[in-house]
């Protein structure tokens, strides 16, 4: 379960990304399918990391992003096999080359800038 | 609310991780202008970390100033076991996180005050997984696979066995006991990490475990010389 711990993180690189006081609505994430974290449970760690807190209801997006596995024979490998990092070729046995998948980023937060309405800090 | 169409988008582009990357690049910094070798062993609960731990200060505790951080959720009972061989080791309690991160560390190596360290030696809390993900400053990564547990495991938790330099295969002693296919677990380990170093040991009979501690003065040599 070291999503939670990720989860906190994305909220405080978020939190950094935007104005004081702003809310934020959501946040775009890349997670890459070899970077060893399961998204069902980044999701459910994020609920929790914003519950209770001045981002409660910030949205989480997931971007999925696969690893691409090449085979120096038989081309692209699009066929996967599930939960597995495959260094073989699953058509000829070869070594597959991997690209991408290791992805774990905070991509954007959109928010809003309400400060004066929430915070009544209107001049 | 009305509020949606007052959206502003900022693009971030950071790495999630990055401040474990950062605190791990000042610890690898911190191990370089101290010249010590700093090797990080994940594997199961019960894989033999500590055991084989046990044999290389056995063996390198005369030559080489090792210390040991031991990475658990409760108990100091792997730090005592080091200790008794006469091996500074400090205990680093996780409380119920599955990991140590460079934090943690950092902090343990300050609490420790090892002093001057030819070797660290961290033992990662018991689990194939969340380890993978956090660097801690070391030199590289061991993973360690008794072979009670299978000879699927390479494949079953491929991201740790993809990420670790070495691959060592503890509780050899068992392998007349148990279905446990060697070459096959050696071809596993090969495709998912092609050009790492795979080992054999027992540390009840002591096989492998000069080449392991080889290893170690190997890479210690290397690292002092450049």
């Amino acid at each position: 379960m070291h999503e939670m711990g990720i989860a906190l993180e994305i909220l405080r690189i978020a939190g950094e990304s935007v104005p004081d006081g702003a809310r934020i609505e959501r946040v775009a994430v890349a997670v890459g399918e070899l970077s060893a974290v399961e998204p069902e449970l980044l999701a459910a760690a994020w609920e929790a990391a914003v519950a209770g807190g001045p981002q409660a209801g910030a949205a989480l997006e997931i971007d999925w992003r696969p690893a691409r596995q090449t085979c120096a024979a038989c081309g692209e490998i699009p066929e996967r096999v599930p939960g597995s990092w495959l260094r073989l070729c699953p058509r000829c046995g070869m070594p597959l080359g991997i690209e991408g998948g290791g992805e774990l980023d905070v991509l954007r937060v959109v928010y809003v800038e309400d400060a004066e309405e929430t915070d009544g800090e209107v001049a | 609310m009305s509020c949606e169409t007052d959206a502003r988008v900022v693009e971030v582009q950071r790495r999630a991780l990055e401040a474990n990357e950062e605190q791990a690049a000042r610890l690898r910094n911190r191990f370089a202008a101290a010249g010590t070798l700093v090797v990080n062993l994940i594997s199961s609960p019960g894989s033999g970390k500590t055991t084989l731990l046990e044999a290389t200060v056995r063996r390198l505790g005369a030559s080489l100033r090792c210390g040991v951080l031991e990475g658990d959720v409760a108990t100091e009972r792997d730090a005592d076991r080091i200790r008794a061989l006469g091996v500074p080791a400090h205990q680093i309690l996780t409380g119920g996180a599955c990991h140590l991160d460079a934090r943690l560390v950092e902090r343990g190596l300050d609490e420790a005050a090892f002093g001057e360290l030819d070797v660290l030696f961290i033992e990662n809390v018991g689990n194939l997984i969340c380890p993978t993900n956090y660097d801690l400053g070391e030199d590289f990564k061991v993973a360690l696979l008794s072979v009670a547990e299978g000879d699927d495991k390479p494949f079953k938790y491929p991201a740790i066995f993809s990420r670790a330099e070495v691959t060592v295969v503890t509780k050899a002693d068992l392998l007349p006991h148990l279905p446990f296919d060697l070459d096959a677990v050696r071809e596993r380990v090969g495709t998912l990490r092609p050009g790492g170093t795979f080992l054999v040991t027992s540390a009840t009979t002591g096989d492998g475990v000069d080449a392991w501690c080889g290893l170690i003065e190997a890479r210690l040599r290397a690292k002092r010389n450049g």
